[in-house]
C-alpha cells in the first residue's frame, strides 16, 4: 500500500485529540503524504492560498464546530477536498457535513485503512468524468454502449455489476473499502452486518476473470479491495 | 379516533343534560308560582266566605235576601253562590236549590262538582260554607273555582308556549358549549397525537380563561417540558458516549493496527488481531445503539417524502440475492408496483435490509426467503418470510427488545439490535412491525397502520 509519490502531497489535519491525530499522522506519512497539524483558523488560511492538497477536519475541535469555517471557505470559492471525521455519526449530521461542503464523512472510530482509502479517493477525484472508455489491462468498458470486453470477448454484466466494475475502473490502484462501495455503488447509508458486498465482488470476478489467471480485483486484507491492473 | 367519538358523544350528553335541567327548572318555577297563587287565592276565598257567613248569621231573613240579590247580581265580594234553606233543608231563596253535602260548621269545604246556578246542566268545582242560623235556617255561601281552573290553564298555556323557545334556546346554548368543549378537546387530542408522533416541541393550547381544561392543558404542557428536558439530557448523554467512547476507541484501534503492522512477533500479532476484532464488535454495538437513539429521537416525520416501497424492496432484493444464492437459498420477490408511502427512503431501506439480512442469516442452506410488497386495503405491507429456524413461541415477545438474541441465534454474529432498529424505523413511519410463524420459519410483516 505504500506509495511512491514523487513530490509528497500535503494534508492538513485539524484534530484536537492528540492520540488520534498522532496515529493518523503516522499512518498517512507511512503512505507517503506530508501531514501538518493545524488549528481551524490556520487550516482556513492555508486553504485560501491553495497550500494543502486536502484537509482532514474533525467536526468538533476545541469545542468549535469546524463546519462553520468550512462553509465560509466554500462560499469564498475554496475548492480543496475536505474529509470530515467525527464522533457524530447520525445521518442528519452526515448530511449537514456534506452540505456544508465536506467531500466525504467518516465517523469514529474508523479503520486506518478506511481513512487511507478515503484520502486517496479524494486526492484522485479530479479524474476526467467525461471519458467514454475505461481500461484495465485487456479489459475495456464502453460507457456509452454499456458494454464490457476482455481480450475481444464480450462479457455480459448485470446493471449493478456494471456499476461496480465501473467504480473499480475509475479508481485504479486505490484501496476500495466495503463502506465506499455501499455508499457509492448502492447508495446505502447504513452499515451491514453481513458480507453481501464480498459476494457481489466474488460474482463479478467470476465473470471478468480469466480462468487460471490472477484476479482483476484483489482483496486487501483488513481494508477492502483494489483493482489489479496487471492481471 | 375512538377517544374523539367519546368526547363528541359526551358533549352531546352534556347538551341534553343541560336542556333537561332547564326544562325541570322552568317547569318547577312555573309550578311553584302557580301553587303559590292558587293557595293564596283559595285562602282568601275561604276567609271571605267564612267571614261573610259569620256576619250573615245574625241578619234577618229579609236583609239576607236583599243582600244576596245585590251581591249575586253585582258580584260583590266575589260570591257566586248564596242560598238560605229551611231547617228541613228546603231552599227558601238563593241560586242553588240543593244544599251540598257538607257539615254546617261555618267552615269552607271543597265540592268537586256542584250544579251551576241558572238551571244549565253544568257542574263545576266550588267551595262552600254552610252554617245554621239561630232560627234554624241554614245559610249557604259559595264560590266557584272556575276562575282558578282558568288560571291553571293560563299558567299551563304560558308554560307550554314559553317552554318551547326556552328549550330551543337551551339546546342551542348547550350545543354551543358542547361544541366548543369538544372542539377544544379535539384540538388537544390532535395536538397530543402529533406530539406522540415526535413533534415534541408542540404544546397544548392554553387560553386566558382559567377553566378545568386550561388547568389540565397547562399541567400536560409542564409535563411535556419535563419530558423534553429529560430527552435532551438523554440525547446529551448519548452524544457524550459517542464522543467520549468513540474517540479513545479510535485511538486504540489505530495503535493496535500499527502494532499489528510493525511487529513480527506472531503471538503479539494474534493478540492484537483478537483485540481489534473485539473493538470492532464493541463499536458495532455502540454504533447500533446510537443509531437506535438517532431513529427514536432524531428525524421528524415532517421531512418525509413519497417513497416507492416496491422499488426499495426490488433494489434490496437484487442486492441480497447473490448472498442467498451463495448459501443455496432460493429467494423470491413478489411486488405490486408501485406501492407508495410517506417516509424516509434511506431509513425504510435500512429497516427492510435488516429483515432480509436476518432471514438469510437464519435460514439454512437449501431454504427459501420470500419478499413481498403489497397494498392491502390502501395500506402498504412488506412481508419477509423464510423457512429457517424461526422463533420459539416463548421468545416471540422478546425479539424486538434491545440486545435480545434468541437461544438459537446466539451463535450468529450481530449486535442484537437489528430488529429493534427496524421496529423503531417502522414506528417512526406509522408502520407496525410484527412477527408471525411461517410454519416453519419466520414471517416479519411491516404494515402501515390503519387510519
Amino acid at each position: 500500500m505504500t506509495k511512491a509519490t514523487p513530490t509528497p502531497q500535503t494534508i492538513l489535519l485539524v484534530e484536537d485529540e492528540a492520540g488520534l491525530a498522532n496515529e493518523i499522522k503516522i499512518e498517512l506519512e507511512r503512505l507517503g503524504y506530508l501531514v501538518r497539524m493545524a488549528s481551524i483558523a490556520e487550516a482556513a488560511d492555508a486553504a485560501r492560498v491553495g497550500d494543502p492538497a486536502m484537509m482532514i477536519m474533525d467536526r468538533l475541535v476545541f469545542g468549535e464546530d469546524s463546519l462553520e469555517t468550512l462553509e465560509v471557505l466554500r462560499n469564498e470559492g475554496v475548492k480543496v477536498p475536505v474529509l470530515m471525521i467525527s464522533a457524530l455519526s447520525s445521518i442528519d449530521e452526515r448530511i449537514r457535513g456534506l452540505k456544508a461542503g465536506g467531500d466525504d464523512y467518516l465517523s469514529k472510530p474508523f479503520a486506518m485503512a478506511e481513512l487511507a482509502a478515503r484520502v486517496e479517493a479524494l486526492l484522485r477525484r479530479l479524474d476526467d468524468m467525461r471519458t467514454t472508455k475505461l481500461h484495465a489491462g485487456d479489459l475495456e468498458m464502453d460507457l456509452i454502449e454499456q458494454k464490457v470486453h476482455r481480450g475481444g470477448t464480450r462479457i455480459d454484466l448485470l446493471p449493478r455489476e456494471f456499476k461496480l466494475l465501473e467504480y473499480f475502473l475509475r479508481h485504479p490502484g486505490q484501496v476500495i473499502t466495503r463502506a465506499m462501495l455501499l455508499k457509492d455503488v448502492w447508495h446505502y447509508h447504513f452499515s451491514l452486518e453481513t458480507n453481501v458486498v464480498d459476494v457481489h465482488i466474488s460474482n463479478l470476478r467470476k465473470k471478468i476473470d480469466i480462468r487460471g489467471g490472477s484476479s482483476l480485483i484483489v482483496n486487501i486484507r483488513g481494508a477492502g479491495f483494489m483493482l489489479n491492473e496487471n492481471a | 379516533m375512538k377517544m374523539l367519538e367519546f368526547f363528541r358523544s359526551s358533549a352531546v350528553r352534556v347538551a341534553i343534560a343541560f336542556v333537561f335541567a332547564t326544562t325541570v327548572a322552568t317547569t318547577g318555577i312555573f309550578g311553584l308560582v302557580y301553587l303559590q297563587i292558587k293557595a293564596t287565592d283559595q285562602r282568601s276565598n275561604r276567609l271571605i266566605l267564612e267571614d261573610e257567613a259569620a256576619k250573615s248569621v245574625n241578619q234577618s231573613v229579609d236583609e239576607l235576601k236583599y243582600a244576596f240579590e245585590v251581591r249575586l247580581t253585582h258580584g260583590l265580594r266575589r260570591l257566586d253562590y248564596a242560598a238560605l234553606y229551611s231547617a228541613d233543608r228546603k231552599v227558601m231563596f238563593g241560586n242553588i236549590d240543593e244544599l251540598p253535602e257538607i257539615p254546617l260548621d261555618g267552615k269552607s269545604h271543597f265540592v268537586a262538582a256542584s250544579p251551576v246556578p241558572g238551571g244549565v246542566n253544568r257542574m263545576e268545582p266550588a267551595i262552600f260554607v254552610a252554617r245554621t242560623r239561630p232560627d234554624g235556617t241554614i245559610l249557604l255561601l259559595g264560590r266557584s273555582l272556575l276562575e282558578t281552573l282558568a288560571f291553571r290553564r293560563i299558567v299551563l298555556g304560558a308554560l307550554a308556549t314559553g317552554l318551547a323557545p326556552m328549550l330551543l334556546l337551551a339546546l342551542a346554548i348547550g350545543a354551543f358549549f358542547a361544541r366548543r368543549a369538544s372542539r377544544r378537546l379535539t384540538t388537544i387530542h390532535d395536538t397530543i397525537a402529533r406530539i406522540m408522533k415526535g413533534d415534541m416541541n408542540l404544546r397544548l393550547p392554553v387560553r386566558s380563561q382559567h377553566d378545568a381544561i386550561d388547568k389540565i392543558s397547562r399541567d400536560v404542557n409542564l409535563m411535556l417540558d419535563e419530558i423534553m428536558r429529560l430527552l435532551v439530557q438523554i440525547k446529551g448523554v448519548s452524544d457524550n458516549i459517542a464522543h467520549d467512547l468513540r474517540s479513545p476507541l479510535a485511538v486504540v484501534r489505530a495503535q493496535l493496527e500499527r502494532g499489528l503492522e510493525s511487529s513480527d512477533d506472531e503471538q503479539l500479532r494474534s493478540v492484537a488481531r483478537q483485540a481489534l476484532a473485539h473493538i470492532d464488535k464493541a463499536m458495532l454495538t455502540v454504533a447500533a445503539l446510537l443509531r437506535l437513539a438517532d431513529v427514536e429521537y432524531g428525524p421528524k416525520s415532517s421531512k418525509f417524502q413519497t417513497i416507492d416501497l416496491s422499488a426499495i424492496c426490488a433494489d434490496l432484493f437484487e442486492f441480497f440475492e447473490p448472498l442467498a444464492t451463495s448459501k443455496s437459498i432460493n429467494m423470491a420477490l413478489e411486488i405490486q408496483s408501485p406501492v407508495q408511502s410517506l417516509g424516509d427512503g434511506d431509513l425504510m431501506r435500512e429497516a427492510v435490509s435488516n429483515l432480509i439480512g436476518n432471514a438469510i442469516k437464519f435460514t439454512p442452506e437449501g431454504g427459501s426467503v420470500r419478499v413481498s410488497v403489497t397494498q392491502e386495503d390502501g395500506n402498504p405491507v412488506v412481508r419477509v418470510r423464510d423457512n429457517g429456524i424461526g422463533v420459539e413461541a416463548a421468545e416471540r415477545d422478546k425479539i424486538f427488545q434491545r440486545f435480545y438474541r434468541t437461544a438459537s441465534g446466539h451463535r450468529v454474529p450481530g449486535s442484537g439490535l437489528g430488529l429493534s432498529i427496524a421496529a423503531a424505523i417502522a414506528n417512526l413511519h406509522d408502520f407496525d412491525l410484527r412477527f408471525d410463524d411461517n410454519h416453519p420459519g419466520a414471517l416479519f410483516e411491516m404494515a402501515g397502520r390503519r387510519k
